[in-house]
């Protein structure tokens, strides 16, 4: 073997690879089952299962885990006849499958803790042999609106995904986005767009095509994007930076059809989180439907006021209400007890976060040939899933640091007087009502502030305040040889971009020569993330959360009806019709007091049922954002509820519409403050 | 005619000739680490990630790159596609691909080199072989003969 | 004990602020404007993770407004609970100021930068060359009296 590689260098990012793979083939394997319960097939799970399977083995080959190779290249076989059968699995099929992947996971933790790896059980690998996929009936041709070289790209059962969508009452919808140097350098890339539009859209397929070079595509390539979604044809068309004109639909949905919703088993609740659930008695539960839950509470909340409002104008004419008053103000506790339940509902426990770190810390110690403890104290604090997702990254980047560049070698440790294994703790524990405390702790050499330095062609770093700035520029490899295992490249300024920019936290450093080095985490327990359409306005980006804007629409200029002396300092107020329904228009950008220009398009908001139009320049897109909330005087104001990072490295204003609305009907002579 | 006008660096003593642009296509991000690792013993070659057929397709077009490094099975669009795709723009023509995959069968391979791979080898594979078949890959390009 | 301070030019004046106050000193490159403020915010940036709304001291001293140059710096300062930066046309020196070197403003110095300066002093840069630089009411700049729409603005 030459020098330049060696497998065993990579067994840590193996080790995190193939877990990710193995808890995403868990789900897409109990989606299956779920999607078997009615009756249905799930081909685009069986792909990404076939996926998982394959990447598994490949890795595994290459780090020579032939037992894993074995029993991974048994399921892809049964996965790549079911995906051949458009996507059809027994039940059998399924129970042989997770069977596998518990035998993989066995394995791979095996390898983890150094212990020896067991050979394939035969009796799997017989039961994975021994399934027979049968052929499902592949549904009726029927034409899709797509020319040949977009169409013949299509697989069976794509176009039966296709068709089985448009079934369930979703559009079948073609745009094509047109790549360039100049959206990439936007951060608009093919990858961007995908990622884009699976927030809002099923994406069936996407085709490359050639098309002709011109200054719009000098790259000559276009990709046309299949999707199924509910979404309106200006969503899409934003996501992909082109007209909604261009958005075409590929099948129109058939008036009938679909199953019957009475026919389905009622067995809803058995079908999240089976495997690893049932073990502790924990549901797994996706927070979108958490969102969900929140978002119907805010309907209950407004039902409450209209309740209490009823039950005062009854009082005012003089009627014994007797208890009602009572009963709505429990009634409004309840709601707010609720509220924080599934606020609740939305934390998970620290310490189940933290895991995988001594899988993580095992891996790693392997392969830098350096035996390392790990030690975790987490506690009982619980941490808002979202924050969790966002902050683990960030543990795992530093926990890598630690063991590859901060504890010696054992024998420079021997020499040192120091125990020969190193130590790496994981603290944790709950500064405030919202703040979390993590401190990653090594006792390893420190960090040299004059080789960073050196490294960095900066000024020594004459604290550790300032050797934390310092290292946590982008793109600074901070050690004298970046080893294999952190990655050239990986700077500490993914950190920062996790803690501080990204989640408002903080980060500090406090660090010893020869003693050992603590970087503390200080991070909120919950965030607000929210679905936020962006748009331009006074040439000037903001974002509003998609759920306060009942509408986007076109404004035709033809159609405004202006009132009589309807000047106010916001600029002048028109009328439009919606629905048989005035809605009142003000520009966006004269409320602001910025330049306005055009207003081809508007964002239809309600506050306590009336409804108001704000004229927009363009829109934008539309993405999570998290918020961040402006707490210092001079920038509190109506309307503008926070902050957020559209990655561009500036601020971008969070608008509250709804109360810009409030502000505005209130006082229609000034400007709204 | 990008292959003939650079010097291409086929020995390991170089460095003074213009860099080398190797694309690796993968969507496993430990196999594109590997992969470069095998590779970056030649200071003149340069690696770009791309993580999904897409995104190779993608920066083929906005950039110009000297060979592709593919792997078969990712999640958009598989390799096979992607060869038709470069084979299918006159620009991309002549660059050379060299497809490292896990689908060792002779289906894949003849289905590969059909679709226009120009090398096709099968992982595991040694980091000695796959340097081998980038600088024999190269040295065609540069002498004009791929083909 | 003589103190450290941040020496920093607005117009033709020079000013200080105690360096002990003061995060980090910034190139300008544009914030983010926030409708509804006074004129004087000159809206947000980032600044090592943080959202910090920044003040733009010509406009808050009642001076002209100009084109942000290459000198241009924002000062990010502490003070209590709030973190805000102060856009000044240059920040380039520390100085040592002693106590004592302090003095109340000569009551000439009103209108509109009326209470904005807490001291002066009289330093000396080279021997024989004096010059009078003043110590900035941080807390009367970033205020809290007066959030209410600029009447100047619209």
């Amino acid at each position: 073997m030459s020098s330049a590689f060696d497998a065993s260098e990579f067994l840590a990012g193996y080790l995190v690879e193939a877990e990710e793979h193995l808890s995403a083939s868990t789900m897409n394997l109990l989606a299956v089952e779920g999607s078997l319960r009615k009756g249905e097939n799930n081909p685009r799970a069986v792909r990404e299962l076939f996926r998982s399977l394959h990447t598994i083995k490949g890795l595994s080959a290459m780090v020579g885990v032939e037992p894993i190779v074995d029993i991974a290249h048994a399921m892809e076989t049964v996965l790549r006849q079911a995906d051949r059968a458009a996507g059809a699995l027994s039940a059998k099929a399924v129970e042989a499958l997770l069977a596998g992947l518990r035998a993989i996971g066995e394995r791979v933790r095996a390898l983890s803790t150094n212990a020896p790896v067991a050979p394939a059980p035969p009796h799997l690998l017989d039961a994975l042999a021994a399934l027979e996929i049968t052929k499902n009936e592949v549904p009726q041709a029927v034409e899709l609106d797509l020319e040949p070289a977009v169409l013949g790209k299509l697989s069976a059962t794509e176009k039966a995904q296709i068709i089985q969508g448009a079934e369930g009452g979703r559009r079948a919808l073609r745009v094509d986005f047109v790549p360039s140097p100049a959206r990439a350098a936007e951060g608009m890339t093919i990858t961007t767009v995908r990622e884009r539009i699976g927030t809002f859209a099923e994406i069936v397929k996407v085709v490359p095509l050639s098309i002709p070079m011109s200054d719009a595509a000098p790259g000559g390539l276009a990709f046309a994007l299949l999707v199924l979604t509910d979404v309106p044809d200006e969503e899409l068309a934003a996501a992909v930076g082109t007209t909604p004109e261009l958005v075409r639909r590929v099948l129109h949905p058939r008036p009938e059809g679909g199953a019957d919703p009475l026919d389905e088993p009622s067995s809803a609740e058995e079908d999240v989180g089976e495997t690893e659930g049932r073990r502790r008695g924990v549901v797994r539960v996706d927070v979108a439907r958490l969102d969900d839950a929140l978002e119907r509470l805010s309907a209950l909340v407004i039902t409450r006021f209209r309740l209490a409002r009823a039950v005062d104008a009854l009082a005012a004419q003089g009627v014994a209400v007797g208890e009602l008053g009572d009963i709505v103000k429990s009634y409004g506790r309840q709601v707010r007890d609720l509220r924080g339940a599934i606020m609740r509902a939305r934390m998970v426990p620290v310490a189940e976060l933290l895991e995988r770190v001594p899988l993580i810390v095992r891996g790693l110690s392997r392969t830098t040939k350096k035996p390392v403890r790990v030690a975790i104290d987490a506690g009982k604090a619980e941490l808002d899933k979202a924050v969790a997702e966002r902050i683990f990254p960030a543990i795992v980047h530093l926990l890598r640091n630690a063991v590859d560049h901060a504890i010696e070698p054992p024998a420079e440790r021997r020499h040192l007087g120091k125990p020969e294994e190193g130590l790496v703790r994981v603290t944790c524990f709950e500064r405030s009502t919202n703040q979390l405390e993590l401190g990653i702790i090594d006792d390893g050499r420190g960090i040299d502030r004059e080789a960073v330095a050196r490294k960095a062609s900066r000024p020594v770093p004459e604290n550790d305040a300032a050797l934390l700035d310092l290292i946590t520029q982008p793109g600074l490899t901070t050690l004298e040889q970046a080893t294999k295992t952190s990655g050239r490249g990986l700077g500490m300024d993914i950190v920062r971009r996790a803690v501080v920019e990204e989640l408002g936290g903080e980060l500090s450093l406090r660090t010893t020569p020869g003693v050992g080095t603590t970087f503390t985490l200080l991070i909120p327990l919950t965030i607000t993330i929210v679905d936020a359409f962006s748009f331009v306005c006074g040439d000037q980006t903001f974002v509003a959360p998609v759920a306060a804007i009942e509408e986007v629409v076109e404004v035709a200029p033809a159609g405004l009806v202006r009132g009589p002396s309807r000047h106010t300092r916001f600029g002048e107020v028109r009328f439009m019709e919606r629905r048989g329904e005035i809605v009142p228009l003000v520009n966006l950008a004269s409320v602001f007091s910025l330049a306005s220009g055009d207003e081809p398009k508007a964002l239809v908001v309600r506050r306590n049922g009336t409804p108001l139009a704000f004229g927009i320049q363009r829109m934008v897109g539309q993405q999570e954002v998290v918020i961040r909330p402006l707490e210092d005087p001079l920038v509190k104001v109506t309307g503008v509820s926070g902050s957020t990072d559209l990655g561009d490295g500036r601020p971008t204003l969070v608008l509250d519409l709804v109360a810009l609305s409030g502000a505005l009907s209130q006082n229609r002579t000034e400007v709204p403050v | 005619m990008t292959g003939s006008e650079k010097e291409v660096n086929g020995r390991t003593s170089g460095g003074r000739g213009r860099v080398t642009e190797i694309l690796v296509v993968d969507d496993s991000k430990v196999m594109r680490e590997m992969i470069v690792a095998c590779l970056r013993v030649i200071e003149a070659f340069t690696f770009t990630h791309a993580a999904s057929g897409l995104e190779a397709i993608e920066k083929l077009a906005l950039k110009d790159f000297d060979l592709v490094v593919l792997d078969l099975n990712m999640p958009d669009i598989g390799g096979f596609e992607v060869i038709e795709f470069i084979r299918g723009q006159d620009k991309l023509k002549r660059l050379p691909i060299l497809v490292v995959t896990t689908r060792g069968d002779e289906g894949s391979r003849s289905r590969a080199l059909g679709a226009g791979a120009s090398q096709f080898m099968t992982k595991p594979f040694t980091p000695d072989a796959i340097l081998a078949n980038v600088q024999s890959m190269l040295r065609q390009d540069a002498a004009g003969f791929h083909e | 004990m003589s103190e450290l301070y941040v020496v920093f030019k607005v117009e033709d004046g020079e000013y200080v602020l105690p360096a002990s106050d003061v995060l980090h000193m910034e190139s300008f490159a544009g914030a983010t404007k926030v409708p509804g403020t006074q004129s004087y915010v000159a809206g947000l940036i980032h600044i090592r993770g943080r959202v910090v709304p920044v003040v733009d001291l010509r406009l808050r001293f009642g001076l002209p407004r100009i084109e942000p140059t290459l000198d241009s710096r924002v000062i990010v300062v502490q003070s209590g609970e709030r973190t805000v930066g102060l856009l000044v046309d240059s920040a380039r020196e520390i100085m040592k100021i002693a106590p004592e070197g302090l003095s109340a403003p000569p009551s000439w110095m009103g209108g509109e930068s009326a209470g904005f300066v807490k001291s002066v002093a009289h330093v000396e840069r080279r021997p024989g060359e004096k010059r009078l630089v003043m110590l900035v009411n941080f807390s009367k700049i970033i205020g809290q009296e007066g959030i209410y729409v600029d009447e100047r603005n619209v």
